[in-house]
């Protein structure tokens, strides 16, 4: 029901912050010889974990203290910036792929690189997707905490219903249509598949499939054949009524026709597990499959991550922290919350077995090939864009082609603002 | 701009002024003195929230803005992505599409307003209130509400329309006609601001003419054409050089009723809009700025234009 | 207001109706019901579950009066906050405006001073930038200032009005000079004769800035979303907004919100009916 971007938890969900206090003021070093490190987050469902793992991180560093803020997602980047500016930047902070490259850019991050070297911490253990995500010019600026890839969910009864066989990792684009085209109903209002015009849970998926990319070498990839092809397969389903269009999507969300069995096939985030599970009737007949294939197979992969503020006096204790959250203990720790998937290799397995109903394994099998989520330094400009131009496409009237040219078109002329 | 008192009538006003000074024969230092002082507050604040943001958005937008602070000069680049963009001249249209449904709410105020006025007519007072009552809502509130009433599945509009046979549509978020969805709001809730401008203009027309006019044996809709609509065009003139100013600023309403998954985004965005996903999402300060003058000409230009063709049709009784 | 007198010649007759009296609030009332019907969706929406709102065919009343909606939206958002933040918003701009354009105005209207022209037409300049100009500026002084996420950052330069001290100013020039020179002779000083003798005189002009004041204040979006974008210091214009963002299409919360919030500024408008038709009137002929 909620309005979600990027993670799970990421955009501002429920109630208000849990442990008050945003941005400003300064930390005073020492609270009784303590180093006080301020951390700063926007989710209050993870807020429980990290407050878990700060604590074990004080019990093997006394002389350390950590202190949550969390900032709503919704003003989570304009405080930060300000607070950048104004040198009141926590020590330690959330990150996404969207702003990573923004913020290395503009040399507010510390890089990670002489600690990792100095300590000889295995960055291995996490997605190489992920680090690479978060690294800029051969740096690497955040660690790692969780991810999330985009899987299928479909409704086992509404299959049964119409006779198809389940999903599976022998399904191509081509099973994906077909039965899309089965499994609609008009009689009971049930499509097959809901295509919504939301980049990360369908086209970013689709576009790499069909051997096309979003932005390559800083330019747009949105005029190439193939990428067009990865967009053709969402709003041609529109098109021929399998899908609704997204006039129907904006007042009734994708997730939530799929909650409610108006939908059989819904492409969805790993991280919204714990959601669907809150349903008796998905968790009764609802199921997890791989994307299927198109040209290539490729799935979403996103992460959050930990970064250092440039501007920290505290470098050295904010280094130990983030070394600790990218642990295998903290990991766990995280895991155990089962509101995200840890990104350390091997704790995923707590979060796969806490719904045996569905087979998550899944979203961990895709890590195989994850297609990192696609950025550049002003990722939010384009990413604009393509919501303003997409629009008409995706609600049948066609063009989709026309569309993703001037889009490219856009794009590039934003990516040029860049250099 | 044609507002301002020329810079001869403002000499002349100076010169009189003096005189009359010297007349008064008290000492002008004192009160020139707490006549400054009491203008400094308000002088002080135009100064820091208005004059020098002015000159700084003008210096902005031949800049390229720092995120974390500073600024380096690009030049006219600013103002070519404005020229350039797509999206600039989506805004544009929409800006005038929303201004166009602004013009004909005047037209609907003026009927209403002298249908009002009809002679002897009980609970004029009741019909005011509830006709301007939307004009002071919260503009949220009533971007939300509205939604609620376009929701294509459950929506009271479409389910009006159903009992006349007409099928529904998801009328905010088909980007063919959203833009005109967002209008028929703006329309719904300014339609009292106008009535009451018309109100009181029509109240200021002496009765002896109307008088004089059924006399002569006019009609209604004869007297309407050829008294109340000339003697209103003052008023007339006023609301529409109003309406112009505010149609080209629209943000809340589109703001509220667009959610960032709507495929209807572009086909709604103001220039205002746009300039606040520049300015506060994209990080495009620079180009935002542009985009702001770009307003402020337009402003501007049909303020001008409507002050020019006045004559025409504007009586000054 | 009184009512019009009837026009000559056509004396309302007891005990028949005109049809063209019919006809006209056969008119009028058909257009208030499209003014009303919105309103009253909203109340009756959110005294609904959200199961009940989206049923087909729909209920018209509440089944049972639910008022769920409303506690939803005070633990979601510090909604009574904002509302504070809101009321305080209004407080400031409209205190602010009510003093210094007086004030100006004042000088304006009866004070000769050098440069008095050249300043007000700088006065009436501000009245034509339109607002979006100066937002980036305004919103790094604030900034500066160290007032971002804070309450002043809402009404700080709101405070300043060059439509007000216009507005005033006609009603000032309006008086008449004897009052200010008996004054003067009695020894009274400017701050006096502005404070106890003109500024009562004007007091409906005051009554009439205050109220449509109040009401661009409270319904002010644009400043609020971006100097506050912390919770606790936004408007409720702002918070209603936000809470669009977590309830999207859960109708009964977002009406309950939206009612809760739009509510202060109905109350009292219906307290000032007389006021808020002045208020836009005045703006209306002397603009």
């Amino acid at each position: 029901m909620r309005r979600r971007s990027l993670l799970a938890g990421a955009v501002a969900a429920t109630p208000v912050l849990a442990t008050g206090c945003s941005g400003g003021g300064d930390s005073p070093d020492g609270s009784g010889g303590r180093t006080v490190l301020r951390y700063g987050m926007w989710d209050p469902l993870q807020v429980p974990g990290m407050r878990k793992i700060a604590k074990a991180f004080e019990a093997e560093h006394p002389e350390i203290s950590v202190k949550i803020e969390v900032t709503p997602f919704d003003a989570y980047w304009t405080t930060l910036k300000t607070a950048m500016r104004g040198g009141s930047a926590p020590d330690v902070f959330w990150m996404n792929a969207v702003n990573i490259q923004l913020y290395a850019s503009n040399g507010v991050l510390r890089p990670l690189d002489e600690f990792i070297e100095r300590d000889g911490f295995d960055m291995g253990v996490h997605p190489g997707e992920l680090v690479g995500m978060y690294s800029y010019g051969g740096e690497r600026y955040a660690m790692p905490k969780d991810f999330d890839t985009i899987g299928l969910w479909y409704n086992k009864e509404l299959f049964d219903r119409a006779g198809v066989p389940y999903p599976d990792d022998t399904w191509t684009w081509d099973t994906l249509r077909d039965a899309a085209a089965e499994l609609t109903d008009p009689s009971r209002g049930v499509h097959g598949i809901t295509g919504e015009m939301w980049r990360q849970y369908t086209y970013y998926n689709t576009i790499p499939q069909a051997g096309g990319y979003v932005i390559r070498d800083g330019r747009s990839g949105f005029d190439d054949p193939r990428t067009i092809e990865g967009l053709r397969l969402w709003t041609d389903m529109i098109d021929r009524g399998w899908s609704p269009s997204q006039s129907a999507m904006t007042d009734t969300r994708g997730r939530q026709l799929y909650l409610s069995e108006r939908t059989a096939m819904n492409y969805d985030l790993s991280a919204m597990a714990s959601q669907m599970y809150a349903s008796p009737a998905i968790r009764d007949h609802g199921g997890v499959a791989v994307l299927p294939r198109g040209r290539e197979r490729a799935t979403t992969i996103h992460g959050l991550a930990n970064a250092i503020s440039g501007k920290s006096p505290r470098a050295g204790a904010a280094w130990e922290f983030v070394k600790f959250m990218g642990s295998r203990r903290a990991a766990e720790i995280q895991a155990r919350e089962g509101v995200t998937i840890s990104s350390y290799a091997g704790t995923q397995d707590i979060w796969v077995k806490s719904m045996p109903e569905f087979e998550l394994r899944h979203f961990i099998d895709m890590l195989d090939y994850a297609v990192p989520y696609p950025a550049s330094k002003y990722t939010a400009a384009w990413e604009n864009l393509q919501t303003q131009l997409l629009g008409r496409p995706w609600t049948g009237k066609g063009g989709i082609e026309e569309a993703a040219r001037t889009l490219a078109r856009q794009m590039n002329l934003a990516l040029e603002q860049e250099k | 701009m044609a507002v301002f008192p020329s810079t001869a009538a403002a000499q002349a006003a100076g010169r009189t002024g003096r005189r009359t000074r010297k007349a008064t024969g008290r000492g002008p230092g004192r009160t020139q003195r707490s006549a400054y002082l009491f203008i400094a507050p308000i002088a002080l604040g135009f100064l820091v929230f208005y004059l020098w943001p002015l000159l700084q958005t003008f210096y902005f937008s031949f800049t390229s803005f720092g995120v974390f602070g500073g600024n380096t000069w690009v030049g006219g680049e600013n103002y070519q992505r404005v020229v350039q963009d797509v999206t600039v001249g989506r805004a544009l249209l929409n800006t005038l599409v929303y201004m166009a449904m602004g013009l004909v709410t005047l037209p609907v105020a003026i009927v209403l307003a002298d249908l009002m006025n009809r002679p002897g007519l009980r609970g004029v007072s009741v019909y005011r209130a509830l006709y301007f009552l939307p004009f002071i809502t919260l503009p949220t509130a009533v971007g939300l509400v509205w939604n609620w009433l376009y929701n294509g599945d459950f929506g009271m509009v479409n389910e009006a329309l159903s009992v006349i046979g007409v099928d529904g549509r998801y009328w905010v978020s088909d980007p063919s006609t959203a833009v005109y969805a967002i209008g028929t709001v703006m329309v719904w809730s300014q339609v009292g601001y106008y009535l009451i401008i018309f109100i009181a203009g029509i109240k200021a027309i002496p009765r002896d003419y109307y008088e004089a006019a059924q006399l002569d044996g006019a009609g209604p809709v004869r007297r309407f054409f050829r008294i109340t609509l000339p003697l209103l065009s003052p008023s007339i003139f006023f609301a529409s050089v109003i309406c112009v100013i505010n149609s080209l600023q629209q943000f809340d309403l589109i703001y509220v009723m667009m959610s960032p998954v709507n495929p209807a985004l572009g086909s709604t965005q103001s220039i205002v809009t746009l300039f606040y996903k520049w300015a506060f999402e994209e990080n495009s300060q620079g180009g935002a700025a542009a985009l702001a003058f770009l307003l402020m000409l337009l402003i501007a230009g049909l303020t001008y234009l409507q002050f020019r063709f006045q004559k025409r049709w504007v009586h000054y009784a | 207001m009184p009512e019009p007198t009837p026009r000559a010649g056509r004396p309302a007759r007891a005990g028949r109706v005109d049809p063209g009296t019919l006809a006209t609030h056969a008119v009028l009332s058909l257009g208030a019901l499209v003014m009303l019907f919105p309103f009253v969706w909203q109340l009756l929406t959110a005294f609904k579950t959200m199961p009940e709102s989206v049923r087909v065919p729909p209920t018209f009343l509440p089944q049972n009066w639910d008022t769920a909606a409303f506690s939803e939206v005070f633990t979601a958002l510090p909604f009574a906050e904002m509302l504070g933040n809101s009321a305080l918003n209004t407080l400031g701009r409209t205190l602010g405006q009510l003093v210094f354009c007086s004030l100006a105005a004042y000088a304006f209207a009866r004070m000769q001073f050098r440069g008095k022209n050249v300043l007000f037409a700088v006065f009436l300049s501000v009245l034509m930038v339109p607002a979006q100009l100066l937002i980036l500026p305004q919103h790094e002084i604030i900034q500066r200032l160290g007032l971002l996420n804070s309450v002043p950052a809402l009404f700080l330069p709101g405070m300043f009005s060059a439509f007000g001290t216009f507005l005033l100013r006609q009603f000032f020039m309006a008086l008449p000079k004897e009052l200010e020179e008996a004054a003067r002779i009695d020894g009274a000083g400017p701050l006096r004769i502005f404070w106890s003798i003109m500024l009562p005189l004007v007091r409906p002009a005051l009554a009439a800035l205050a109220v449509i004041t109040a009401m661009w204040s409270w319904n002010d979006l644009l400043w609020p979303l971006v100097v506050n974008t912390d919770p606790t210091t936004m408007p409720i214009s702002a918070g209603l907004a936000s809470l669009e963002g977590q309830f999207v299409t859960n109708y009964p919360v977002l009406m309950a919100g939206s009612l809760v919030a739009s509510l202060p500024m109905l109350i009292l408008y219906v307290l000032l009916q007389r006021h808020f038709v002045q208020g836009i009137a005045l703006s209306g002929s002397k603009g």
